[in-house]
């Protein structure tokens, strides 16, 4: 009995360990999967609050990087607004246009904090719910894709990056338009790789890798990066394409959230279609 | 000064240092800088394992709400609080420890420390890469982590201590 009390006692303190252990782990396990709670993220009031205080420091080590890649980007805008064109006709431009009708509209944020060296990289952006935010959202930059947004507040969002385990963003190659699958194994932040493309076509070095847009999320043909190298995948007859990111994650703290005015009809229609029984078995 | 007055301060100290500073800074190779173990280490020879793990857990929990890692600092940490006063047991003057002395770097001698903070952060560092990548195939890239985090955040931890504590009057 005494022995049985003493080994109690020790064991009393594993339990206690364990205990913790598990709620730890299974907090960190329900959050990869799904964000229940945010306000024990960085898109909660008080954290995003001293997030944002201190990215109101730091964002001025970029300054002169970021604000030329801006410059770039106004320029390549300005050569596309009516008063750069040379006017043919009168009636070129029409405001209340019948054939094209605004599908994407974007909404600008700041990246306040950021990371890129974990195997999950999440992004908090200064935009929440009172912006019209919501989950499922395509975030950008000038220079491309960036991530899907994870999770929502009133003042803040976190966003899933590329550089996270399972972002599957539909993409394509461009000259040749095979889809693929996004996805990122963790080593460098500049690279990441491209799965499901068969390998019975041959694929140029350097060329673009692009959003497919067949998810909503993303415009058609939003840049992601370059084709890097094509390497075998072993017993299966696929290309593992390695693509090399067009946007600096390190340095990035200006960007753009997509706000697909059509998705809720996309989706509508979509969820109309039978599902296959075989379907849900894979 | 009183100890909870002093270790509150430090809390409060590595919490905005690990959020604000080490958290924004990359090196790249794979390297994560951690400092939150010097909390845990730091906390007096007498503290039951109980309070250990409650600071941990409430530490670690703290400081993954700022990184988005969501337990993942809070699991390691707690690992590393049941662990310490077993690596210190085995460590330890075979007459006990004495209460009037901290475990830092400048009462118990830089061997001493070497052998047990290192032990501790070694698997507080392992367990966090573990369980962040877990994937087995990907066993190379965890150790490399671990290994080359782990060493910077040693250097780091024993800079730190000279701006943190003060060396106890009855050496």
């Amino acid at each position: 009995m005494r022995n049985f009390l003493a080994f109690f006692r020790r064991f009393r303190v594993f339990l206690f360990f364990a205990f913790l252990q598990i709620i730890a782990l299974s907090l960190h396990i329900r959050y990869l999967s799904f964000p229940k709670n945010q306000y024990l993220t960085t898109a909660s009031a008080v954290t995003g609050k001293i997030l944002e205080a201190e990215n109101d420091v730091t964002k001025h080590f970029n300054l002169s990087k970021n604000n030329s890649a801006l410059q770039q980007e106004n320029i390549k805008l300005r050569t596309k607004i009516p008063e750069s064109f040379y006017k043919v006709g009168r009636n070129l431009y029409k405001i209340e246009d019948t054939l094209y009708e605004q599908q994407f509209e974007y909404i600008p944020a700041i990246v306040i904090n950021s990371s890129v060296t974990r195997r999950n990289n999440y992004f908090t952006i200064d935009v929440g719910t009172k912006q019209g935010i919501k989950r499922e959202m395509g975030v950008f930059s000038d220079k491309g894709v960036v991530g899907v947004i994870h999770n929502v507040s009133e003042h803040y969002s976190v966003v899933k990056t590329v550089l996270t385990k399972d972002i599957n963003i539909d993409v394509t190659i461009e000259p040749i338009g095979l889809f693929g699958f996004l996805k990122w194994d963790g080593h460098n932040p500049k690279k990441g790789s491209v799965t499901g493309i068969s390998n019975d076509l041959k694929i140029k070095r350097w060329s673009r890798v692009v959003t497919k847009g067949g998810s909503g999320i993303f415009p058609k043909g939003m840049p992601v990066g370059k084709v890097y190298e094509t390497l075998p995948v072993e017993g299966e007859p696929l290309w593992d394409v390695v693509v090399k990111f067009s946007e600096n994650f390190r340095t990035l703290q200006r960007v753009y959230v997509i706000k697909n005015l059509l998705i809720d009809e996309q989706k509508a229609l979509e969820r109309r279609i039978p599902q296959d029984e075989e379907d849900e078995d894979l | 000064m009183n100890v909870i007055l002093k270790n509150s301060i430090r809390f409060v100290v590595i919490i905005l240092l690990q959020t604000l500073v080490f958290n924004q800074i990359e090196i790249g190779y794979g390297v994560h800088l951690m400092i939150q173990p010097l909390f845990i280490m730091l906390l007096p020879f007498e503290t039951s394992v109980f309070t250990l793990m409650i600071l941990s857990f409430s530490l670690g929990l703290i400081i993954d709400v700022f990184s988005n890692t969501y337990g993942l600092n809070a699991s390691s940490l707690v690992l590393m609080a049941y662990l310490r006063p077993i690596i210190f047991k085995f460590y330890g003057p075979r007459e006990g420890y004495d209460p009037l002395k901290e475990p830092s770097i400048f009462d118990m001698g830089s061997r001493w420390f070497l052998f047990t903070f290192g032990f501790l952060i070694l698997i507080h560092h392992f367990w966090f890469f573990l369980v962040e990548i877990f994937r087995f195939d990907q066993f190379l890239l965890i150790l490399q982590k671990t290994l080359f985090s782990v060493i910077i955040s040693f250097i780091l931890c024993v800079i730190l201590q000279t701006f943190l504590i003060k060396k106890s009057k009855t050496k």
